[in-house]
């Protein structure tokens, strides 16, 4: 009976060492990616190409880096937005601008690369351009490859399950 | 003691950490890269110039585009997206940029070419600006790397006066 | 391993690996080849590890002495007395006497 009680007794206070330890790993984790929110003013400052639209630029699985300034929109730019009513943001070439003299407003038009039509289909309703407020954030960097393992992760959540739970026992189990 | 499973995970870190070194470095190169482009366009013909029923303006034309983009190409260069841009100002908008047409260029070997092509998308002003309008045609180019920051730059080409009235029935 | 070795197989480790990478650079970059670059530096990578991660010999080369069990017993542990930093069993020592 007393055995069995400080086996447990022994174990508890390493094991919750351990998920402090994993806490503050992911504490420092959170702390770096809001600063990058900060940093490139923008709400997703990395995101993970989804559809072959943009091919062969972009394939499926890369990652975009993203910022957001008050700089003016032009042709050409690759930018990522929001359609009213969807939260999946696409990510498409711009290619066409109207500037209003007055206010500074404008009109754009999107386009993916390997999409034969331009993108009013996949505009809300009746609407004709994007503006401003739309655009969560503008393409400056690329690395290929690296984001696959997050459409694999969302794609196929077994393997999310899986290691999550490896992970897990690993934390468990090391003796540090 | 440090056992295996401990140095895997050190390497795996370091390797990392190295390539995106790697990466940083090769596409920090580029910026040094200074290009130096020659395009030329040419508008043959205009095929349509008519009002819409929305009354916006509507251009269609062909045209002669040639060009050298080869000193773009560096090691760490995926493609180059390039495209020929229709620019003017309007009583109500102080920029309206319109592609015409565009072209990916994914070697070096076939960054120099010349092409006579109807535009792929058509100019369409927000109102009805065009008669008479003098616009400008500027390439434009984006250089996708294989890794690290995108560059993107223009070149203005010609200037094309259209019309003063319409060329197509309504 | 063995201590010394433990020292040899991380500091090869990090060189092995640096001069992978600085090689792969150097070398892509005057081939103008970036995927010439990465080749190089996987297989610098995958060579760093097949030296580095598994328990080699001659990383043993001055094994540890382990104490023998005989040892032991001529020289047993002292004993412990009823102070314990564990309260709870000494709650149950307490007890128990």
């Amino acid at each position: 009976m007393d055995c069995i009680k400080s086996f447990r007794d022994v174990k508890i206070r390493p094991a919750l060492i351990q998920l402090l330890n994993l806490g503050i790993l992911i504490c420092s984790a959170l702390v770096l990616w809001k600063g990058l929110m900060c940093m490139t003013a923008c709400e997703s400052p990395v995101v993970v190409v989804l559809t072959g639209s943009m091919e062969p630029g972009f394939r499926r699985g890369d990652i975009l880096f993203l910022h957001m300034n008050k700089e003016p929109i032009r042709a050409g730019e690759i930018v990522v937005y929001n359609v009213d009513g969807r939260d999946i943001p696409i990510v498409h070439r711009v290619i066409k601008v109207h500037e209003r003299k007055d206010t500074g407003e404008i009109d754009i038009l999107t386009k993916g690369d390997n999409n034969p039509v331009d993108d009013i289909s996949l505009y809300s309703g009746g609407q004709l351009w994007l503006n401003r407020h739309h655009i969560i954030g503008r393409a400056k960097g690329y690395l290929p490859y690296v984001g696959y393992l997050t459409i694999i992760m969302t794609e196929t959540p077994m393997i999310k399950y899986a290691l999550i739970g490896v992970m897990a026992l690993l934390v468990m189990t090391t003796k540090e | 003691m440090h056992s295996a499973v401990q140095r895997a995970n050190a390497l795996v870190t370091i390797a990392a950490i190295l390539l995106a070194a790697l990466c940083t470095a090769a596409s920090f190169l580029d910026s040094f890269n200074s290009p130096s482009v020659q395009a030329h366009v040419e508008v043959v013909k205009i095929n349509r110039f008519k009002r819409q029923l929305d009354g916006n303006d509507e251009v269609k034309m062909t045209l002669n585009i040639s060009m050298n983009l080869e000193s773009i190409f560096t090691w760490n260069t995926k493609q180059v997206f390039v495209f020929l841009a229709a620019e003017y100002e309007t009583e109500k908008n102080s920029l309206n940029q319109v592609s015409l047409w565009d072209h990916i260029v994914q070697e070096k070997e076939r960054a120099s070419f010349r092409v006579k092509v109807p535009t792929k998308y058509p100019l369409i002003d927000q109102g009805s600006n065009l008669r008479g309008k003098k616009i400008g045609l500027v390439l434009h180019w984006h250089v996708m790397p294989k890794s690290g920051r995108m560059i993107r730059d223009k070149m203005p080409l010609s200037y094309l006066s259209l019309p003063n009235s319409y060329t197509t029935k309504s | 391993m063995d201590w010394q070795g433990q020292k040899h197989a991380e500091m090869l480790m990090q060189i092995f690996l640096v001069a992978s990478a600085v090689a792969a650079f150097a070398i892509g970059y005057f081939m103008r080849d970036f995927r010439l670059m990465m080749l190089i530096y996987a297989g610098g990578v995958v060579l760093t590890a097949l030296v580095t991660v598994p328990n080699w010999p001659f990383f043993n080369r001055q094994p540890l002495k382990w104490l023998d069990p005989s040892e032991v017993e001529k020289h047993p542990k002292p004993q412990v007395s009823s102070n314990t930093t564990f309260s709870s069993s000494k709650k149950k020592s307490s007890k128990n006497k």
